[in-house]
Order: C-alpha cells, then sequence, then structure tokens
C-alpha cells in the first residue's frame, strides 16, 4: 500500500467522474431518501483502491464496540428482522466483503461521499439518512430513526473502514481517531469533518468524495434494448444454480446467504437495485459470486431486466394508485407499472415491511 | 492416493465388508440399491475414513447430482465410477433420500455469520470472513453457517478431513467438475496447499 495516495490522486486526476442521469422518480419529499441511481467511480488498470484495515484491528472499547455491532448489523441484519427489517437480505448481499470491497459498492465510498445535496428534493442527505434509505427500499423496512444506536453503530464501521485505509495510504498508521455518535452519522464530505491534519492536507473534501471503487462501475447501455426474455436464458445458466429456479435464494440453518431476488422476500420496488441500469452494474461487475465480468455487457442487462420484471414488495412512496406512483418515481430503467406477461407489475406488489411469519 | 490403489484397497474392503453387508441386510430401512455403499460408506452413511466419506448429512438433491456426475464422468474417480453405475432409473433417487435421511451424530450447532467480529485463528477466518484480497469469499457463504450445506452444497461440517483435502485438490486438478460457471473451482485454485490442509481440519473438526 505505499504509494497508495499517490496512485489515488493521480486516478482522481485523471478522470472526470460522470453523474449518472437524474430521473424523475427522484422526487420524494415524503422519505428522508428516494434511493436515488447510486454514484459509480470508473475503472482503470492504474488505479489502486483502498484497503480497509483488517477486523481484527478494531480497537477495544466503546469506540471500537461499535465499529464492531456496525460490522455486525451489516453481515448479520437479520438481527433486525421485524424491527427495521422486512425481507431475508443482508447488507452483505450487495455489498461483497461486508462493504470493503472496492467495486462492490464499499461503505468507505460511501461514507466519504456524504453528506450529499440533492437537488431534486432540495435537501442535503447525511450518511445516516441514506442509510435510512437502505432500510426503507433495500430492507424493504422501517429506518431506525436518527442517532438510533444502530445508525451509530453502522456509520462508525464505515467511517473505521474508510478513514483507516485512508491513514494506511497516507503512511499514517495510528489508531483511527474516534469521533462522537452526532458526528460519525453525518457522514465525511464536509469541509468541518474532523481529519488528521495530513489527510486533511492530501486529499480534498471532493477527491476523499469520489474514491476510486465507489458504487458499481458503470457499464455502457447494451448493443440491444435489454430483454426479459434473453435474460431468463442466461438466469437458467448462470444464476439460478445459486438463487433457484424461482428467483427465491436459499436458506442454510434459517440463514439466506443465497438471497431472493425477486418476490415478497427480496427488495421493494423503490430499492436502488429494482433499477435495470443499477442491478446489470452490479451484476456485471460482482457476478457469478466471487468470479466477476464472467458475463457479457449484454447478458448483464438482460439478466438485470430478467431479475426485476418480476413482483416484489409495493413501492413505499405508493399512495394507491399504480399509475400514479410510476409517473412519480418510475420513469426510467425499471418494470413498475408496465405490463409483463399480461399483468402490471406494481398492482400485486407484496406488502411493505411484513412480519416474519 | 491413486486410483489402482484406491481400487485395490476397496476390492479388499468390499470382500471384507460382506459381514457388514450382511448386518445392512438385515436393517429394513436400508434400500436394496444402497446395499453396495455401505462397505465404504457405512450403514448408515456414517463414513469410513479413508475408504468413503460421510453421506449421512448430505442433501438428496446433492448425493444424487454426484451420483450422475461419477457415471458421466465430470467427476472423476475410479471406484465411485462402478459403482455409480450400478444405480440406474428411479435407484439414484432411492439412495440419496436413504443417505439424506440419516440423522447425525455429534451435529455441530451453526455459528451465525457475524457472531464473531475478528478471529485470531487464519483458517477459522477464511472459512468465515473469506479473503476478497484474492477474492476467496467466505466458505460459508455457500455451504451455510459452520459449514452445515443444504441444496447442491455439501455439508463440510464433520466430514472426514482426509475427504475433504482431496476433493479440494481434485477440484484443483479438475478431476471434479459439475459446479456452474466453475464457482468452486475457481475458490478451489486459489488456495494454497497449506490453506486446504487447514481448512479439511477445521471443518472436519468443527464441534
Amino acid at each position: 500500500m505505499k504509494s497508495s495516495a499517490i496512485f489515488i490522486l493521480a486516478a482522481l486526476g485523471a478522470f472526470t467522474v460522470p453523474a449518472l442521469a437524474t430521473t424523475a422518480s427522484e422526487t420524494n419529499k415524503d422519505l428522508p431518501d428516494r434511493q436515488a441511481a447510486l454514484v459509480s467511480s470508473p475503472k482503470s488498470d492504474a488505479q489502486t483502491y483502498l484497503t480497509p484495515r483488517p477486523l481484527s484491528a478494531i480497537p477495544e472499547g466503546a469506540f471500537g464496540d461499535k465499529v464492531r455491532l456496525g460490522y455486525q448489523l451489516f453481515v448479520n441484519t437479520q438481527q433486525l428482522r421485524d424491527k427495521y427489517v422486512g425481507n431475508e437480505l443482508n447488507c452483505a448481499n450487495c455489498h461483497m466483503d461486508a462493504g470493503r470491497k472496492a467495486n462492490a459498492s464499499p461503505l468507505w465510498g460511501a461514507y466519504f461521499a456524504y453528506p450529499a445535496y440533492r437537488k431534486k428534493d432540495d435537501k442535503v442527505n447525511t450518511f445516516e439518512e441514506r442509510v435510512q434509505g437502505c432500510f426503507n427500499y433495500s430492507m424493504n423496512g422501517k429506518a431506525p430513526a436518527a442517532g438510533s444506536p444502530e445508525l451509530v453503530a453502522l456509520s462508525a464501521y464505515a467511517y473505521w473502514l474508510g478513514m483507516g485505509g485512508l491513514m494506511d495510504a497516507t503512511n499514517m498508521h495510528d489508531p483511527v481517531p474516534e469521533l462522537s455518535d452526532a458526528e460519525l452519522v453525518k457522514g465525511a464530505k464536509r469541509e468541518d469533518f474532523p481529519l488528521p491534519q495530513a489527510l486533511a492536507s492530501a486529499l480534498t473534501v471532493e477527491q476523499r468524495a469520489k474514491l476510486p471503487g465507489r458504487g458499481y462501475p458503470e457499464i455502457p447501455k447494451p448493443e440491444l434494448a435489454y430483454s426479459p426474455e434473453r435474460g431468463k436464458a442466461v438466469y437458467t445458466a448462470h444464476c439460478q444454480a445459486c438463487h433457484g429456479a424461482d428467483g427465491q435464494g436459499q436458506a442454510i440453518a434459517g440463514v439466506y446467504s443465497l438471497p431472493p431476488l425477486w418476490g415478497p422476500m427480496s427488495y421493494n420496488w423503490g430499492a436502488g437495485m429494482h433499477r435495470i441500469n443499477t442491478a446489470a452494474y452490479f451484476i456485471y461487475e460482482n457476478m457469478p459470486f466471487a468470479k466477476s465480468i464472467q458475463l457479457s455487457n449484454q447478458q448483464a442487462w438482460d439478466v438485470a431486466a430478467y431479475i426485476n420484471s418480476h413482483e416484489r414488495p409495493q413501492d413505499p412512496r405508493n399512495k394507491g394508485d399504480v399509475k400514479q406512483a410510476q409517473d412519480k418515481y418510475h420513469n426510467d430503467n425499471d418494470y413498475y407499472g408496465v405490463e409483463v406477461d399480461g399483468k402490471v407489475l406494481g398492482t400485486a406488489a407484496y406488502p411493505v415491511f411484513p412480519k416474519k411469519s | 492416493m491413486n486410483n489402482k490403489l484406491n481400487l485395490l484397497v476397496t476390492c479388499i474392503t468390499l470382500i471384507s465388508g460382506c459381514a457388514m453387508i450382511s448386518e445392512a441386510i438385515a436393517n429394513p430401512e436400508l434400500p436394496q440399491a444402497a446395499q453396495l455403499c455401505v462397505a465404504c460408506h457405512g450403514t448408515q452413511g456414517e463414513g469410513i475414513e479413508p475408504l468413503g466419506p460421510r453421506l449421512a448429512g448430505l442433501s438428496k438433491d446433492y448425493i444424487s447430482s454426484q451420483l450422475k456426475h461419477f457415471q458421466t464422468g465430470i467427476r472423476q474417480n475410479a471406484t465411485m465410477m462402478p459403482m455409480a453405475m450400478t444405480l440406474q432409473g428411479d435407484a439414484i433417487e432411492t439412495v440419496a433420500s436413504y443417505f439424506s435421511s440419516q440423522s447425525l451424530k455429534n451435529d455441530v450447532k451453526p455459528v451465525i455469520r457475524g457472531e464473531q467480529v475478528s478471529f485470531d485463528n487464519e483458517t477459522a477466518r477464511l472459512a468465515y470472513q473469506g479473503d476478497w484480497s484474492r477474492d476467496i469469499p467466505a466458505c460459508v457463504t455457500c455451504h451455510g453457517p459452520s459449514g452445515i450445506g443444504g441444496g447442491q452444497f455439501p455439508r463440510l461440517a464433520g466430514q472426514q478431513a482426509s475427504y475433504l483435502k482431496t476433493q479440494l485438490l481434485a477440484w484443483q486438478a479438475g478431476t471434479r467438475k459439475g459446479d456452474v460457471d466453475g464457482m468452486m473451482a475457481n475458490v478451489a485454485n486459489k488456495l494454497t496447499t497449506a490453506e486446504i490442509d487447514a481448512l479439511a481440519h477445521y471443518f472436519a473438526n468443527l464441534k
């Protein structure tokens, strides 16, 4: 990791990061987060990614306990089932290596990218507000309240991963400075974020917010318009061995580590992953599991379309009218309100935040 | 153990195992189709090291798919190929049902991922957290908490260490295949010999 900071700086200098097109679906003032398209980072052979410290380096004491709890909630989010989680997913299903892996929406990348202003809802989202969005949509649940121990813990874990990695890259091998809960939940993309001086002078706030490897790398639109029909063949050949022919994943000892991809126990119609583009980026980079980049660009889009053309839990923003919710939130890259196999998706959507039966 | 030696040992065992087979025949639950299996795998699929791995605790799907893999040579094994060929028609399902329904002695209590945050033991860390710097995922992601297995993912907990080791080496050598997109081969190929040895012992000795 010796000259990593230099590599990171070089990579940042070499690329301007295109923001994904915002859509009409990003207008919502009813919930703290509308699960905007993830900001991705382009890939380059030359770049080096932040390497978080090993979990064994988490310090003893109250601060370390928060970091540890954050890790535990992240990999076993099911311990919050019926409290804040309404499906069978865990955060680590979409964030590989417990939120540590580059190009798999690492927590360290997100932590330095918030708070972030979003002009469509005219609101700055703190890091904890962004995580609340995950609970409302990806986890089909009910977000913990601001400042709750769960959000503090997840923030502490994200902060510790990112700060430790940046410090190591800058040859600062001291313990990660402890922060108050109030500081932790805000996120690090702000001028007043407390940083060791050497780090503050090595990277600007904007540079820290655009760390290589954050989000899922964007891939080009496919040559042919994406198709669930072609995607079904891709799914059968490459995905169903783990996720099942019915897309319902597999539980062992009551734990789904192979997650359900659609149906009542998966993410809802408001989650980022319900978008064909976001799912295609994730799949292309991270699936088949631990192999990465085995599918063609076209296959990734097609299979993302197949997965996301199934019914799933209702969009929590739906006020009883699918068409209205579609017009307001779903005009781009998704199947909500669209007729597939003679049925309009969203009309038979499964309940939001159901109790585990 | 090379294949010829393996076959020789099996033949000797089959002969000396006659008494055991007679005993097995006396077991009314043992289907006739499974009688040939018990000399090496035990009457209840408990396994006889080093002749045959434990079958009890494996899923029906897994046992039947592996029998088909032996028959077609996707999984190469000089002993198991002819043995598997004796099972035709419904016999594969019958045998798979019988062994998958056998209860395990000394079952493990599955440890859910995340219960432990850091590991002093590198092998336990590899099993529970993987090593993503080499794109090696945690074994328990697919094989379940404590590697208890399910569906197409075989149980690792309590399996014989010698067997787990030879299988990881077989994945590396390409004599064992049948995993979609080579996912297991991909993981096995990244493991060092020392890691294979350590993981085999770790799962074999899980309590």
